[in-house]
């Protein structure tokens, strides 16, 4: 159970920073930080740095992702931008362009 | 499950929020918020911003205007400073606001319970303001009869009876060093 949700039809401009989990099926633009999990759902737009916990993307992500944990980009997923984390798995089906960074 | 948006507890926004859909704020949110669905602000959110939406309802503190096309809803507890201004406006016993209210003319039967409470948070007003006319007319009453009564209206309604005290020893000892 997610204690932030932006939803569908919401938008952020803005910055956004949470302790909680979140999950984003509306729009964020700006900067995102957490403390905790990050999740992106389909139909999820960011615009934005990401910076968290584990990182689950099923949607559409412009900016870079900066993960303390892992990073998960699901199948249906489109990420433009630079991943940082311990651990990714990029599923069949998702698209990606950027670097990957991983901390070893 | 992701159709209401929820800014929880420990969540920080700063910047615009706006879209459709309601919205659910627990946390901070700081710069403007727009929606067309109802906004809830919990009792834990905490919002510097003008907020617009369909319905409001606020158990929290906010800080801005407020502008709903039905109806606003200060619960008890609810912290407002600024203006409020929806078709109704109810504001229950327990609520706080400072700022200009207003209701359209086709404001429903809530409005009465809304000049209740606006009469009740006046109170504590009229009161404040009588200390301070009281104190500074005290000191020169001998020499100033005009503004006694004035004082003394002030005085009859709540005796503010320490800061006289003092205020009369400090009067006595500036007589006293000026004859």
């Amino acid at each position: 159970m997610a204690s932030t949700v932006i939803g569908a039809g919401i938008t952020i401009e803005g910055e956004l920073t949470t302790d909680d989990d979140l999950v984003v099926a509306g729009t964020v633009r700006g900067k995102l930080h957490s403390k905790d999990s990050v999740t992106i759902e389909s139909g999820g737009v960011v615009e934005a740095d990401i910076t968290g916990g584990p990182v689950s993307v099923a949607g559409n992500v412009v900016g870079n992702i900066n993960s303390s944990d892992r990073v998960e980009l699901q199948n249906g997923a489109r990420v433009v931008g630079n991943v940082k984390a311990t651990r990714i798995t990029i599923a069949d089906g998702a698209q990606f362009k950027g670097n990957v960074d991983m901390d070893v | 499950m992701a159709d209401a948006t929820v800014i929880g507890s420990q969540t920080f926004v700063k910047g615009r929020i706006e879209g459709s859909g309601d919205l659910e704020i627990a946390g901070r949110v700081e710069g403007e918020v727009s929606v067309s669905g109802e906004i809830t602000v919990e009792k834990s959110g905490l919002v510097s911003a003008n907020l617009t939406a369909e319905r409001l309802v606020i158990h929290g503190a906010v800080k801005g205007d407020l502008s709903a096309s039905d109806s606003i809803v200060l619960e008890a507890g609810a912290r407002v400073v600024g203006d409020v201004k929806a078709a109704r406006v109810s504001i229950a016993p327990g609520a706080l606001v400072r700022g200009y209210v207003e209701t359209s003319a086709s404001g429903g039967a809530r409005v009465s319970s809304k000049k209740a409470v606006s009469a009740k948070h006046e109170a504590p007003k009229a009161s404040a303001p009588a200390k301070v006319v009281a104190a500074p007319v005290k000191a020169p009453a001998k020499s100033a009869p005009k503004a006694a009564p004035v004082a003394a209206k002030a005085i009859a309604k709540k005796p503010p009876q320490p800061v006289v005290a003092a205020l009369k020893k400090g009067a006595k000892a500036v007589h006293k060093k000026r004859a």
